[in-house]
């Protein structure tokens, strides 16, 4: 019985540490004073080409760097519904911010990654069911990524006939238990939602719960299920300008939800990943 | 969506099934999703194996999570990268097509497209000696103009000959037969395992998507979009699953008049290919006859894009006299 408590207390431990230091995930990508802590949900929302998924490696390269490097040194685990993710470009980045990118490094680094892939709504909901034991098991599996939630979306759609119940079923019972997963083992949550959809012309409401300067207006069109909806702490657009010559900038608009804080940021992408 | 019957897993009974389905659980997803506690009162079944069932289900239904080292291990045998044959090609797209991706050529008609795609079909067939299946939708693939190509690049008639006999032709008019052209690939190179009646095979080349899809869109919009995502996720994961370089051809259209040049088929395609290459012809500048060809990057995981080369289709072997079509191989 005192092994068990001592274990429990390591834990416990374990992941308080980690909810300390995840507060130096990115500043930059939120509000003053407004980043993430455990049991938030981040959405990415942006249309093609904006840098998402860079973004996306760049949190994953903080959070398996080790900490005498500058790092988090925590688990992530990243769901890639879309098979997008492109495990050379994370190793090109990783190697450019070790001081000694050796092969070995590189691997100790990966792996604290744990990537699934699914390829419908109903394996990603039996997935993320399934995923519960090994968020048990590993207290400082802190972190999970999901690129993107909108990737079933048409199917989904069409598989659903005439009837919205049906056609968000499947979405709506992973937004639950995103959910529960993100509360019970106080994780965060990042995942991306791609622009599928014009902004309605006839929708007067604005999104914004701020007045925002008319440069900062997006194109964005809530479509997926109120339940993913109502979760979100955090929204962060992407949009991409292009800048004379070849250099592509990128900005984020970064809202906090429920504290009606808004910032704009810009970064730029080169090897090494995203810099502010 | 599976339904739940004997048999599916062990420890699933008829009798549980009965019990379950007068309570409104049919499927996997139905059972894994509801109070096993509450389940297990109402159907008056063992708690215990109601849980046994959950796991099994889960396991055989859900995606297994692999570490990122192991992951990294096996792509360091698995990806290869293909050259296409053109060397400022090559140098836009980082030294070639690679493996486990979707690459887009977008560009007007008359850009150079098809011409790109039988160029690294070609390079591919002689050059890597790996198989190549075109699937073709338009009706563009000329095989005098591959074989004319294939006669740039050796003089030996052997080995054209062996080149044009690893390029496997297809032609699909619609989304159906594409579908089912790519079934028919996936039960292959899953069968491939057992006999090796084909040699290896590295790269697809879809001329055009734009032609099968095109005329799913309008109409009833979500239908003919789910059917563009399935072929979208298909291509996809062939391409991990096989290691297979996808290259596809797209059209291009733009915002009103003066916008920029993007590629066809709406928001919810512009996601699917990981690289995407601009095709556009202009005249050159120096000579009214001859059109200059330029390729430029639009999106890429691994290469700042915008950035622009000029192209070298058919390093004028077009002027060649006409050659002959060949009959074998195709």
């Amino acid at each position: 019985v005192c092994s068990l408590f001592v274990r429990m207390g390591l834990s416990l431990l374990a992941r308080l540490e980690g909810r300390s230091s995840l507060k130096n995930l990115e500043p930059y990508l939120f509000a003053e004073e407004g980043s993430p802590v455990h049991g938030d949900v981040v959405e990415f929302h942006g249309p093609e080409g904006t840098g998402k998924t860079e973004m996306l490696y760049h949190l994953i390269a903080r959070c398996i760097i080790p900490k005498t490097e500058g790092g988090l040194e925590v688990e992530v685990m990243f769901v890639d519904t879309d098979y997008h993710f492109d495990m050379l470009r994370l190793v090109t980045i990783l190697e450019n911010r070790l001081a000694q990118g050796t092969e070995e490094m590189i691997k100790q680094c990966l792996g604290r990654l744990f990537l699934v892939s699914c390829n419908s709504s109903t394996q990603l909901l039996l997935t993320l069911y399934s995923l519960e034991n090994l968020f048990c098991a590993h207290p400082s599996l802190c972190v999970l990524l999901l690129d993107s939630l909108s990737a079933f979306y048409w199917i989904d759609r069409s598989n659903g006939g005439e009837s919205l119940t049906l056609q968000e079923m499947n979405l709506k019972k992973c937004a639950n238990f995103l959910e529960k997963l993100v509360t019970q083992h106080h994780l965060i949550l990042f995942a991306t939602t791609q622009t599928l959809m014009q902004k309605s012309a006839n929708s007067a409401e604005s999104f914004f719960p701020l007045k925002l300067p008319h440069e900062t207006d997006t194109d964005y069109r809530p479509y997926l299920c109120k339940s993913w909806q109502q979760m979100v702490t955090h929204r962060i657009f992407f949009s991409k300008q292009c800048n004379s010559g070849n250099s592509t900038g990128f900005t984020v608009i970064s809202c906090h939800l429920k504290r009606n804080q808004i910032v704009k940021r810009s970064f730029s992408v080169a090897e090494c990943g995203v810099q502010f | 969506m599976v339904v739940l019957r004997a048999g599916l897993c062990p420890g699933l009974t008829e009798e549980m099934i009965q019990l379950l389905r007068a309570n409104g659980i049919r499927t996997v997803v139905d059972f894994v999703s509801s109070d096993l506690e509450n389940v297990a009162w109402k159907c008056s079944l063992s708690y215990k194996a109601l849980v046994a069932v959950r796991r099994v289900l889960l396991a055989q239904f859900s995606a297994f999570p692999a570490n990122g080292a192991d992951l990294y291990e096996e792509l360091k045998s698995s990806t290869a990268i293909l050259p296409t044959g053109s060397p400022s090609l090559d140098q836009l797209l980082d030294s070639g097509l690679y493996t486990g991706e979707v690459t887009e050529l977008m560009g007007a008609p008359g850009s150079g497209k098809t011409q790109v795609c039988l160029g690294i079909a070609a390079s591919v067939s002689l050059g890597l000696k790996q198989h190549v299946l075109f699937l073709d939708s338009t009706g563009g693939f000329t095989a005098s103009r591959l074989y004319q190509m294939l006669r740039a690049q050796t003089e030996d008639e052997e080995e054209q000959l062996e080149a044009l006999q690893r390029i496997q032709v297809v032609r699909v008019f619609n989304i159906y037969e594409l579908l089912s052209a790519l079934q028919e690939l996936r039960d292959q190179l899953q069968g491939l395992c057992v006999v090796s009646s084909v040699g290896p095979l590295k790269l697809v080349v879809l001329d055009s998507v734009s032609a099968v899809i095109y005329p799913l869109l309008g109409g009833r919009q979500s239908e003919g979009l789910a059917l563009m995502m399935q072929l979208s996720k298909e291509l996809k994961t062939l391409a991990r699953e096989f290691s297979l370089a996808v290259v596809v051809t797209n059209q291009v259209t733009r915002d009103g008049s003066t916008g920029p040049l993007k590629p066809a088929l709406g928001r919810s395609w512009s996601f699917v290919p990981s690289t995407r290459l601009l095709l556009e012809s202009r005249e050159a500048p120096w000579e009214k006859a001859t059109t200059q060809r330029v390729a430029s990057l639009a999106k890429s995981p691994r290469q700042p894009t915008g950035v622009q080369v000029e192209l070298d289709i058919g390093n004028g072997d077009v002027l060649e006299p006409s050659p002959v079509t060949p009959a074998q191989g195709l």
